[in-house]
C-alpha cells in the first residue's frame, strides 16, 4: 500500500484536473450511463438534482428548458449592464432573505439557476461559448459542455494572475517570509525563528 | 446600578434553530464584539442609532474581570486605569482565542497576556484562567464572551425597554465555521438568537449599499453599479471585501482575511523595546504581571501617538530594576512592522485578483477599523490605488455595527417607507470547503468566494480493490494541504459494493443553505446502475467538538489510506 494512501489516478496530483469534475461525469446524459444520484431535498432545498438525464440540476430542474438569456429575462443580445440589471432585479425576488417564507424552497432553487445564468453571461469568454452551442442547438447539453467553461475559468484566472503575480512575487521576496503558516502571525513566527535559533 | 443578572443559561450545544413564534417582527440588535472594543447598534425606525452604556460611551473595551464570585464586564465596570484590566484578574482577546487549539500559532501568541494562556501542544483547546483571590481559575473564551454579552444584552434591554432575543454578530473573514459554532454557543448560553453572523466588511458593504442608494435616489438616478473596497482593520484581525451594489443589491464578489491586527502591533513593539520581555514574563508572577502591564500601556499610548506624531518619547519604569527609556520615530515602528503591513498589502491585492477586479474600476476604497488611523496603513491602501481619495462616508470605528444593525432590520423583516431598507446583500463563502483525497489533499468542492446559497458536487472514486467503505472528511480553508486547513467533520460511507478500484463513484454534494448551514451529502453509485448503491449520508457540519486538533490524527493511526479516496478525472 503506498503511503498515505496516496494513489492518484493519473494527472490527479495536480489538483486542478480534477476540478472539470465538478459537473460529475460529464457526458452522462446519454441515458444508459449510470444515473445521477438523486440526494434528498432538504428543508428549504428541495433536491437540484431530480430531473432526468442530464447530470447538471442547475441548468435541467424545474423550468426544464430555458435558456440562460430566458432565465434572466433578457435578449440574446443583452447587453453586459443589462445582465448585471435583469440578474440584481431576480436576486430581489428570488434570493432567500427577501422570497415570502412560503417559497423559500423552491425560489432558492431559482436563485441558484440565476446566479448560474449570471455567471455565464456575464463572462465574455464563457457568454461566447455558451452562445456557440445555443446555436448548434447543443445547449441542453449545457452540463457537458461546462467541463469546459470550467477549463476558462482556470485559465482566465491564471491570465488575470499573471498581471498580478509580478507585484505579488516582489511583495513576498520583501518580506521573505514562507507563508506556511497561513494564519500565523508575525509575532509567532518570530518567536518560533528565535527557538529555531536557540536550538542550533 | 440594576443587580447583574449573570447567569448562563445554559452550556448545552444549542444552535438557536428553533423559530420565533411571535409574528410581530422584533428587529434584532447588531453586534460588533471586537478583540479590544465593542459596540451595539439598532435601527429605529428611521435609521441606525448606536447604544450607550451609562457612562455614556458608545464603544466598551471587551473584556470580563474575574473578581470572588462575581464576573463584570466591561459593559457595565468601571476600571480606575488601563492597568487594572492588566492585573491578570481580567480576560481580554477573547476573540483571538476563541474556538482555537492549543497547536494554534494565534494561542501561542497570546502567552505573554497578563491573564493566564496555557498549551499543551496536542491539539486540544488551550487552558485560560484569571487571576482571583490569587488563585488562576480557569474559564473557557466561550464563557467568557457568554458573560460579557449578559452584560451587553441587559444594557440593550435597559435601554431599548424590551426583551432583546435576536441579534445580528459581526464576526473576521477568516474564522472557521467551527469557530462560528463556538459564538453561536457563547450567544445561545446568554439566551441570545443569532440571526446572522455577518463577515465584518460584508456588513460595511451593505452600509455601504444603502448609502449608494440614498444617494441615487437625491439624484434620481439610475443608480449604476459601483465597485467598492473594504479594508477592515482592527486589533485581532485584518479583513478585505469587494463588493458591487447598485439599486441596493450589493454583491460581494471577494472576501480575503487574516489574523494580523494591532495586537501585532503591539507586541513586535513591546518586544522592541523590551527583546528579553516574552522569556521575563512568561512566569505570570504577580511582580511580572505588574511590570508587563506598565509596558503595554506605555506601548499602546506610544503607538497611539505615532499615528499623528513623527517620534514619540518612551519613558516607563517597569519596576524589578527595569526601565525603558527612549525616543521611538514612526519609521522605527514601521520597521519593525514591515511584515504586518506587506501582509496587508498582499490581502488587497489577493482579494482584487479574487474579484477579478482592476485597480481602475473601483469606484470607491473603505478603510476602517482601529488600525485605519494609522499612516502606514493608509499609504499602503493609497499607494495600490495610485492616490485615489478614500472614501469619506464612513466613522472607521463605527461602520461595521452599523452595518450589523441595517442587517438586524432588513432580516427582520422590518420595511422602511423611504426604502431604506430595501436592500439585499449577496454573500460570499470566505473559505473553500472540500474532503480530503488524492492522499493528503485538500480538494475543494464548493471554492472560496462562491455566492451562497450554493450547492455543487464533485465525484470520488475507491483507491482500493474491494474497498466497502470510504470516509468523507471535511476541511475548510485555503491550504493544499488537508493539515493547513481547518477540519469541520467525518463520517464514513459503508456499503460499497465489491468493485475493482476506481469504479464506484463516491458521490459528495456540499449544500450552504440561505442562513449559511452546510451539509454534506454522499452517496455510491456503480456504472450502469440507476440506483445509489447504498443510502445516501446527509451530515450537518461542523460536526467537531473541543479536541479537534488531534481528530485527523487519530483517524489516520487507527485507518491509514485503507479507506481513502481519488478524485475522479474527466473523461477524454
Amino acid at each position: 500500500m503506498r503511503c498515505h494512501g496516496l494513489a492518484a489516478i493519473s494527472g490527479s496530483e495536480n489538483r486542478f484536473l480534477c476540478l472539470p469534475a465538478a459537473n460529475p461525469k460529464p457526458f452522462s446524459f446519454s441515458a444508459h450511463r449510470s444515473k445521477p444520484l438523486k440526494f434528498p431535498s432538504r428543508i428549504g432545498f428541495v433536491s437540484l438534482r431530480a430531473k432526468a438525464a442530464v447530470n447538471d440540476g442547475f441548468v435541467t430542474a424545474a423550468p426544464a428548458e430555458l435558456s440562460f438569456y430566458e432565465l434572466l429575462g433578457i435578449s440574446e443580445s443583452g447587453s453586459l449592464p443589462e445582465i448585471k440589471q435583469a440578474y440584481k432585479q431576480l436576486a430581489r425576488k428570488y434570493h432567500p432573505d427577501v422570497s415570502p417564507p412560503d417559497r423559500v424552497e423552491e425560489y432558492t432553487k431559482r436563485f441558484i439557476q440565476v446566479q448560474e445564468a449570471y455567471e455565464t453571461l456575464s463572462d465574455p469568454r464563457r457568454r461566447a461559448i455558451y452562445d456557440r452551442d445555443m446555436a448548434s442547438g447543443l445547449h441542453l447539453a449545457f452540463s457537458a459542455r461546462r467541463r469546459y467553461y470550467d477549463d476558462e475559468v482556470i485559465e482566465q484566472r491564471s491570465e488575470w494572475k499573471n498581471r498580478w503575480q509580478s507585484q505579488l512575487s516582489e511583495l513576498k521576496r520583501k518580506s521573505k517570509y514562507k507563508d506556511a503558516g497561513g494564519n500565523m502571525s508575525w509575532a509567532s513566527r518570530m518567536r518560533r525563528r528565535r527557538e529555531e535559533q536557540q536550538s542550533d | 446600578m440594576a443587580e447583574p443578572a449573570y447567569t448562563v443559561a445554559s452550556d448545552s450545544e444549542t444552535t438557536g434553530e428553533e423559530k420565533s413564534s411571535s409574528t410581530f417582527p422584533e428587529i434584532a440588535i447588531g453586534v460588533d464584539i471586537g478583540t479590544s472594543q465593542c459596540s451595539v447598534a439598532v435601527w429605529n425606525g428611521s435609521q441606525v442609532e448606536l447604544l450607550k452604556n451609562t457612562r455614556n460611551q458608545k464603544m466598551m473595551k471587551s473584556y470580563v474581570t474575574f473578581k470572588d464570585d462575581i464576573p463584570s464586564g466591561g459593559i457595565s465596570s468601571l476600571l480606575s486605569h488601563d492597568h487594572e484590566m492588566l492585573s491578570g484578574s481580567t480576560i481580554f482577546n477573547m476573540k483571538r482565542l476563541i474556538g482555537r487549539v492549543d497547536t494554534d500559532p494565534v494561542v501561542h501568541a497570546s502567552k505573554n497576556l497578563p491573564f493566564l494562556v496555557q498549551t499543551l501542544d496536542i491539539g486540544v483547546r488551550p487552558f485560560i484562567a484569571a487571576l482571583v483571590n490569587n488563585v488562576w481559575r480557569s474559564t473557557t473564551p466561550e464563557e467568557v464572551l457568554a458573560i460579557f454579552l449578559v452584560e451587553l444584552r441587559a444594557m440593550a434591554e435597559a435601554q431599548l425597554k424590551r426583551p432583546i432575543r435576536n441579534v445580528v454578530l459581526t464576526i473576521p473573514v477568516s474564522f472557521s465555521r467551527f469557530q462560528l459554532t463556538r459564538i453561536e454557543r457563547a450567544c445561545a448560553m446568554a439566551g441570545l438568537r443569532v440571526l446572522r453572523l455577518m463577515p465584518e466588511p460584508t456588513a460595511i458593504a451593505l452600509l455601504y449599499g444603502q448609502q449608494q442608494q440614498q444617494t441615487s435616489h437625491e439624484n434620481m438616478g439610475s443608480g449604476s453599479e459601483k465597485i467598492a473596497l473594504i479594508f477592515n482593520m482592527g486589533a485581532g484581525y485584518a479583513d478585505v471585501a469587494v463588493t458591487a451594489t447598485a439599486g441596493g443589491v450589493s454583491q460581494i464578489k471577494a472576501l480575503a482575511g487574516n489574523t494580523i491586527g494591532g495586537e501585532d502591533l503591539l507586541q513586535n513593539m513591546m518586544r522592541y523595546l523590551l527583546p528579553e520581555s516574552e522569556s521575563l514574563f512568561e512566569s505570570h508572577g504577580v511582580k511580572e504581571i505588574e511590570s508587563m502591564a506598565l509596558l503595554r500601556v506605555a506601548t499602546q499610548d506610544a503607538i497611539r501617538k505615532l499615528s499623528s506624531e513623527t517620534s514619540v518619547q518612551v519613558d516607563v519604569d517597569l519596576g524589578n530594576g527595569l526601565k525603558i527609556c527612549k525616543v521611538v520615530g514612526r519609521n522605527e515602528f514601521e520597521q519593525v512592522n514591515r511584515k504586518v503591513f506587506e501582509k496587508c498589502e498582499s490581502l488587497i491585492i489577493q482579494c482584487l485578483q479574487d474579484a477579478k477586479v482592476e485597480v481602475e474600476d473601483v469606484n470607491d476604497v473603505i478603510i476602517v477599523g482601529g488600525c485605519s488611523f494609522i499612516p502606514k496603513v493608509k499609504n499602503i491602501v493609497s499607494s495600490i490605488f495610485k492616490g485615489k481619495q478614500l472614501y469619506e462616508g464612513m466613522n472607521p470605528l463605527e461602520a461595521a455595527v452599523r452595518g450589523a444593525a441595517v442587517e438586524g432590520a432588513v432580516a427582520s423583516g422590518i420595511s422602511d417607507p423611504f426604502g431604506n431598507l430595501d436592500l439585499l446583500t449577496i454573500q460570499a463563502t470566505p473559505l473553500a470547503i472540500g474532503i480530503q483525497a488524492d492522499g493528503k489533499s485538500f480538494v475543494p468542492v464548493i471554492p472560496r468566494n462562491t455566492t451562497i446559497p450554493a450547492r455543487k458536487d464533485l465525484v470520488f472514486t475507491t483507491i482500493h480493490d474491494n474497498q466497502r467503505e470510504a470516509l468523507i472528511i471535511v476541511y475548510e480553508g485555503e491550504g493544499d494541504k488537508v493539515e493547513e486547513n481547518h477540519l469541520l467533520g467525518y463520517f464514513k460511507i459503508m456499503g460499497i459494493p465489491a468493485a475493482p478500484k476506481g469504479v464506484p463513484e463516491i458521490n459528495v454534494c456540499m449544500d450552504i443553505d440561505a442562513g449559511n448551514v452546510l451539509r454534506v451529502l454522499a452517496g455510491v453509485v456503480m456504472p450502469g446502475s440507476r440506483q445509489p448503491a447504498n443510502r445516501v449520508m446527509e451530515v450537518r457540519m461542523p460536526t467537531v467538538d473541543d479536541g479537534h486538533g488531534w481528530c485527523a490524527e487519530a483517524l489516520h493511526r487507527a485507518y491509514g489510506s485503507t479507506l481513502d479516496m481519488v478524485t475522479v478525472q474527466k473523461k477524454a
